[in-house]
């Protein structure tokens, strides 16, 4: 093993766009109070799909973060990208309107399962009802996962190196781990599936995966960990995060929100979730040992919690072989049963709470009583605490793993 | 058949339909040389423009059209085109 460990990376600026929260603040205070806003999907021409319940961003105006130009290019999935990089890259001190001063060391990475359902769907109606000729040229660019890099980093007039991580919502995760090469500011972001995935369309993609809720009641929809566990509730939304090397985040002057300690990746197959045990606990030990971390600083657990009992049980198991007896001991936080999960934008939603107030509480769990695992798992109310270090857990419905270890502040501020 | 030409302000209206942009269009009839892409119009989005009018007009515009780098080139084009010139 090399023991020249990579720059720190800290998290310098998070911005957000989700249910129960269209900026970070409201974001976290929602999830504090362990607000639930799953509801039944109002959305046009979803009403006879058998999905019936998903969180949905309402009350989300673009053009006040958006330029007219890329509300027309772009589908909704990048609005939200869009909208939250610049709500992140405020927050950072980075959201000059003249553009970076060093436009080479800024990258975009985001992670995308999916595309632009809507744009696409919009489109791919107009060519089998009208003809070819019909369809407009942003459709090349719009529907294609990568379009949300690409177009921030157009906007934003960054020439640093640039990705996409497209493995569910294990790539959020994954995608925030890759770590600056050079003397960086990597913007990291994050997308999630298909045109904010409530669109018909996408919804259609969606629904040929077991693991996916068909629940009618939004309060019993979405109830991992407990013997009423019938699937996840897909949520819409997204978040961004500026992650930067320490040293340029302290020489501007910005005081780090988080370390970005370790990170963990394994895969082991598509809905194999009992194997996903071994993955991720695979998963957690890489991520500890990166971050030099024994599992008993680990104070809180965000945890994939997909809801399927099988997949549930994996992640329990999991826990308990990685962290040993801390695993029974430890709380674990899952907020998204109140909101959805957001395929690629949970993991960045998730981060927040650690990034944030951290001596305010371990989120309560909306809609789950009578937990059915070896976890403790925080139930109706907050519990105050001191959040020092947090674990968090991501699978990706086509098999992989993913674990991030997260600190508060930076390590040299510390 | 009667065609009627393209204009400073249907050209506007289509930028902003195809494209996202909003241009005066007295503006843009005033400063007919200056670029697209200074105006925010990239290569899709004249692309978009081309095959609006195609589509509205029934005809084939020739591939120049889409290489225009101006307004003033873009609108003399087409209306050529659209006259049989």
């Amino acid at each position: 093993m090399s023991t020249q460990r990579p720059r720190r990376a800290v998290v310098t600026g998070i911005g957000v766009v989700a249910p129960n929260g269209l900026r970070s603040d409201a974001y976290w205070k929602s999830v504090r109070e362990g607000l639930g806003v799953l509801d039944r999907i109002t959305r046009e021409g979803c009403a006879h799909l058998p999905l019936k319940v998903a969180g949905q961003v309402e009350g989300f105006d673009a053009s006040a973060l958006i330029d007219e130009r890329f509300l027309v290019q772009t589908d909704r999935f990048t609005h939200y990208a869009m909208a939250a990089a610049s709500l992140a890259l405020d927050e950072a001190g980075l959201g000059h309107d003249e553009g970076p001063e060093e436009p080479f060391s800024i990258g975009v990475v985001t992670a995308a399962g999916s595309g632009g359902g809507e744009f696409g769907q919009r489109e791919l109606q107009k060519l089998w009802g009208q003809g070819s000729k019909f369809v407009g040229p942003y459709q090349s660019i719009a529907w294609f996962y990568a379009a949300s890099t690409g177009q921030i980093s157009i906007r934003h007039g960054f020439k640093g190196p640039c990705g996409v991580v497209a493995s569910d919502e294990a790539g959020g995760l994954d995608s925030r781990a890759r770590r600056p090469r050079r003397p960086a500011r990597h913007p990291r972001g994050r997308r999630r599936g298909g045109g904010g995935a409530l669109a018909p369309y996408s919804m259609v993609c969606q629904l040929g995966y077991p693991e996916l809720s068909t629940v009618d009641d939004p309060d019993r929809a979405y109830r991992p960990f407990t013997a009423k566990a019938c699937g996840f509730v897909p949520a819409e939304g997204g978040a961004m995060l500026v992650v930067e090397d320490e040293t340029s985040a302290l020489d501007r002057g910005v005081a780090p929100r988080a370390t970005i300690a370790g990170h963990g990746a394994t895969f082991t197959g598509a809905s194999r979730w009992q194997e996903s045990r071994e993955g991720l606990a695979r998963a957690i030990r890489v991520a500890l040992d990166e971050a030099d971390c024994a599992p008993e600083e680990i104070d809180v657990v965000f945890p994939d919690a997909l809801g399927v009992p099988e997949a549930d049980r994996a992640e329990a198991l999991a826990l308990a072989d990685a962290l040993g007896a801390h695993a029974r001991r430890v709380p674990v936080t899952a907020p998204k049963t109140g909101y959805g999960r957001a395929y690629c934008g949970h993991p960045y939603w998730t981060p927040r709470p650690p990034c944030s107030p951290w001596n305010t509480a371990w989120c309560p769990h909306p809609n789950v009583f009578d937990i059915d695992c070896d976890l403790d798992v925080v139930m109706s109310a907050a519990r105050p605490a001191e959040l020092r270090t947090a674990l968090v857990l991501s699978r990706g419905l086509m098999g992989s793993n993913a674990a991030l270890v997260v600190r508060r502040g930076g390590g040299l501020a510390r | 058949m009667i065609t009627t030409g393209l204009t400073f302000g249907e050209l506007a209206t289509l930028m902003k339909h195809s494209a996202g942009v909003t241009v005066d269009p007295a503006q843009l009839e005033e400063t007919p040389e200056t670029p697209f892409n200074e105006l925010g119009v990239d290569s899709l989005g004249l692309l978009g423009i081309v095959g609006e009018l195609e589509n509205r007009h029934g005809v084939s515009l020739p591939t120049d059209a889409e290489r225009c780098k101006t307004p003033a080139e873009f609108i003399a084009l087409v209306n050529n085109a659209l006259a049989g010139v």
